[in-house]
Parts: C-alpha cells; sequence; structure tokens
C-alpha cells in the first residue's frame, strides 16, 4: 500500500522546485530593482547646506586638538540659520502639495514624483523635531520659539530685498528724467523762438520746413523708447 | 543600514573660525553658495552679540522693544513738521534717517510691524520729493511703499500714479493706477488721477489722428 514510485513523482517535485525557485529569484530580483530605483530618486531639495555648516561647526568644536573653541554664540547663530532655511523648505512643501495633489488626480505626473515628494515631506518633519532639540539644548526653552524667529527673519530678509531693488532703480529713474526734461525744454524754447520766425520770413518758409522735420523726428523716437524701459 | 549611515553621514565643509573676530571663514576658491551663506551666517552672529539678555537667543517677535518704535516716531513727527514748514529738502532727509532706522531693526523683529513702519516713511518721503517736482524719485519711493504694504495705502497708490502721469508716461501711469483701483475699491482720489490720465491718452491719440489726416489731405 504505502510503496510509493518516487521516480515516478520526480517529475511533479521537479516542476513545483523550479516553480518556487523562478518566483523567488523573479521577486528577489524586482524588489531590488524598486529599492534600487527609489534609492536613486533626486531629492526634493538640494543638499541643506545650513545644516552642513552647523554639523561642521559642532564637529570643529568637538575637535581637541584646535586652539580657538567655536563660541556658543556663533553656533547659535548657524542653528537660527538652519531654521531660516528650513521655514523656506516648509513654505515650498505646503505651497507643492496641493498642486501635486490635483496633478496626481488627473494623471498629470508620475508616481516617482509623488514618492520624492512625501519623502521630502518626512524628511522636513525630523527635521524641526532635530532643530527644535538642538535649541532646547543650547538654551533652555529656546525650541519654542526659535522658529517664531525664524519665520520673521525669512519674512525680513525677502521684504528688505524687494525694497532694495526697487530703491536700486532711483539713479537710473533720475537720469532718465533729468535727460527728458532737459530735451522736453529746449523743445519747448525751439518751439518758443520757431514761431516768430515763421511768421515774418514767409520766403524762407521751405527752409524752415526742412529744418522742423529733421529736428523734432529724429529726437522724439528714442525718447520714447527710453520711456517704456 | 546604508540608508542610516548615507543619511548621518555628511562631507565637512572647508570653514574655520578666526581667533580674533570669530567670524566663520573659507577660503576664496570656496563655491559662491557657501560664501554667501557665511556671509549672511556672519551678520546674523554681530546681531545676535548685541541682544543684552543671557544667553544670547533672539526673544519671541513679540512683544517689541518700544525704544527703536519711539524714536521713530520722532523721526517721522519732525519730519511732518519740516515738510509743513515748506523745508522739503530738509524733511528727505528726516524720513531718509527713519526708513534706515526702519530698515535697520534686527531681522526677528515683526516684518509685519517693519511694513508699517516702512511704507508710511516712504509714502511721507514720496510726498516731499513731489512738492520738490523730483518726480522719478516720488515715483520710486511710492513703488517701495506699495511693496511694503499692498492693501489700505491708497496715497502711495495715488502718487506713484501722480508722478509717473507728470513725466508723461502715460501708459505705465495708466496701468499703475488700474491696479491701485483693483486694490483699494472705488478710492475717490485714485479714479480723479485714473480719468486724467485717461484724458491725456485720449488727447494725444486724437492729435495722433489730426496729424495722420493732415498729412494725408
Amino acid at each position: 500500500m504505502f510503496d510509493v514510485d518516487w521516480w515516478s513523482l520526480a517529475l511533479p517535485f521537479g516542476y513545483i522546485f523550479v516553480l518556487g525557485s523562478s518566483l523567488y529569484v523573479f521577486s528577489t530580483i524586482y524588489r531590488k530593482r524598486k529599492a534600487a530605483e527609489s534609492a536613486n530618486l533626486a531629492p526634493w531639495f538640494p543638499a541643506h547646506l545650513q545644516k552642513e555648516v552647523y554639523s561642521t561647526l559642532l564637529e570643529l568644536d568637538a575637535d581637541k586638538d584646535r586652539k580657538t573653541k567655536v563660541p556658543e554664540s556663533v553656533v547659535r547663530a548657524a542653528l537660527l540659520r538652519r531654521a531660516v532655511e528650513d521655514i523656506a523648505r516648509i513654505i515650498q512643501v505646503r505651497q507643492a502639495k496641493q498642486a501635486l495633489n490635483t496633478l496626481l488626480q488627473r494623471g498629470s505626473v508620475g508616481e516617482d514624483l509623488n514618492q520624492r515628494f512625501q519623502r521630502a515631506e518626512k524628511e522636513i518633519e525630523e527635521e524641526l523635531k532635530d532643530v527644535v532639540m538642538e535649541a532646547n539644548a543650547l538654551a533652555p526653552g529656546w525650541g519654542q520659539t526659535i522658529f517664531q524667529s525664524a519665520n520673521e527673519i525669512a519674512a525680513n530678509t525677502v521684504l528688505r530685498n524687494r525694497l532694495d531693488e526697487i530703491q536700486n532703480k532711483s539713479a537710473a529713474e533720475k537720469e532718465w528724467w533729468d535727460k527728458r526734461r532737459e530735451t522736453i525744454q529746449t523743445e519747448f524754447m525751439k518751439e518758443l523762438e520757431e514761431e516768430p520766425a515763421k511768421g515774418s520770413t514767409k520766403v524762407s518758409s521751405d527752409d524752415d520746413a526742412v529744418l522742423v522735420d529733421s529736428t523734432t523726428p529724429v529726437t522724439t523716437p528714442s525718447k520714447k523708447k527710453k520711456g517704456k524701459k | 543600514m546604508a540608508a542610516a549611515s548615507t543619511e548621518e553621514y555628511f562631507d565637512l565643509l572647508p570653514i574655520d573660525l578666526d581667533p580674533q573676530t570669530k567670524a566663520v571663514t573659507t577660503s576664496s576658491g570656496a563655491p559662491k553658495a557657501l560664501q554667501a551663506e557665511l556671509r549672511l551666517l556672519n551678520e546674523l552672529h554681530r546681531s545676535l552679540l548685541t541682544l543684552e539678555t543671557s544667553p544670547q537667543i533672539p526673544p519671541p517677535p513679540i512683544p517689541v522693544n518700544p525704544k527703536r518704535s519711539a524714536n521713530l516716531t520722532k523721526l517721522k513727527d519732525s519730519g511732518n513738521d519740516l515738510y509743513r514748514k515748506g523745508r522739503h529738502g530738509d524733511a528727505v532727509k528726516m524720513y531718509t534717517l527713519g526708513v534706515q532706522m526702519a530698515l535697520g531693526r534686527p531681522l526677528w523683529e515683526p516684518q509685519g510691524l517693519v511694513r508699517e513702519e516702512v511704507a508710511n516713511l516712504y509714502a511721507n518721503r514720496a510726498q516731499a520729493h513731489m512738492a520738490l517736482q523730483n518726480w522719478a524719485e516720488g515715483a520710486v519711493d511710492a513703488e517701495a511703499s506699495v511693496e511694503a504694504k499692498r492693501a489700505g495705502n491708497a496715497k502711495a497708490w495715488w502718487r506713484r500714479g501722480k508722478c509717473l502721469l507728470e513725466m508723461g508716461r502715460l501708459d505705465e501711469a495708466d496701468e499703475w493706477v488700474g491696479r491701485g483701483l483693483e486694490m483699494e475699491g472705488e478710492e475717490a482720489e485714485l479714479l480723479a488721477l485714473q480719468q486724467e490720465v485717461t484724458a491725456r491718452l485720449d488727447k494725444i491719440k486724437k492729435e495722433e489722428e489730426e496729424r495722420i489726416g493732415s498729412e494725408k489731405a
């Protein structure tokens, strides 16, 4: 009864073995490729320069051979700069989120973009926690206010840059207007001079007409161009 | 494991500390971004050192140190006095001092406050410039004022529009006043200015047509 003919079972077993191993090989290779792909996804943000500066300063401070220690005020300033950059990144993430979601729903962008975004979101969350911890370590209670300060610093920097940009135009505008005013005045004077001349000497009116034509059109168009800049 | 170690790993930046000034420095061949960042860092460090609290961390944005606000009000009031007395040039100087002081606020102080103060001072300086018939400077200052405070700043909108009109930049004036009206709603002064601008534009158009007509004839 229990006499099994192993040889005739060899074929089905072999079949199962080959099937199982091929599935296994496929899944490992597939997963590896997926992992490599997601690891190779470009990061959402460029390198965090401020964070690197901060870490390097801590590293310098830990170096026992150095003569000049890194003062704590410098470390605090570096941490504040790092928080300012984080604020800029948070704003960027928040702005991108809505747009990205609509685009994803419509199918206009691929899944890998979404993956990159979600990773960036997670990273920034970790980064915020990290900064708060560091701040509390540097000065007790600072973690609660550091991002308020960083927020104002970020906004103030933007405002000052914009105002500087506008004020820097002042010299050029003034120069343009001075020139323009001069030409307007000279033209006006010319008109005043020409009017009585036209009335008195009617014989040479042909010459006058040529003169008027040659002076006015040459000067006016160039000014108009400047004015539009 | 691999992911964790790459996250913790970072390149040490080629930066160093000046032993005397405590400024963070780098070699001149370093990337531009790093140099710019260090300049900002050192600036921030210097302004942190002026704090009187210990440890020297920026205080929360609110409440604001009242000293600077009081000085600013003083500068603005004396500027206004000079303007009323007809000494417009001196008023401009006073407002300029005020602007410098307002923008000299430490960066961690509330930007809303800075916007308010600066918008006011720029608008007043624009008015003083207009009294001196410095239309170009007036236009720039009024634009800066609007940049600092867009809504509820009808005066500054009007002043730049007026300056542009005086300089004969009618197209720009037309566009600017239109935007101002969008922002401020039906402001009477702005509406009047818009009518003035459109009247001038129409006049020029008519003259042009007449000229073309007479040339054809």
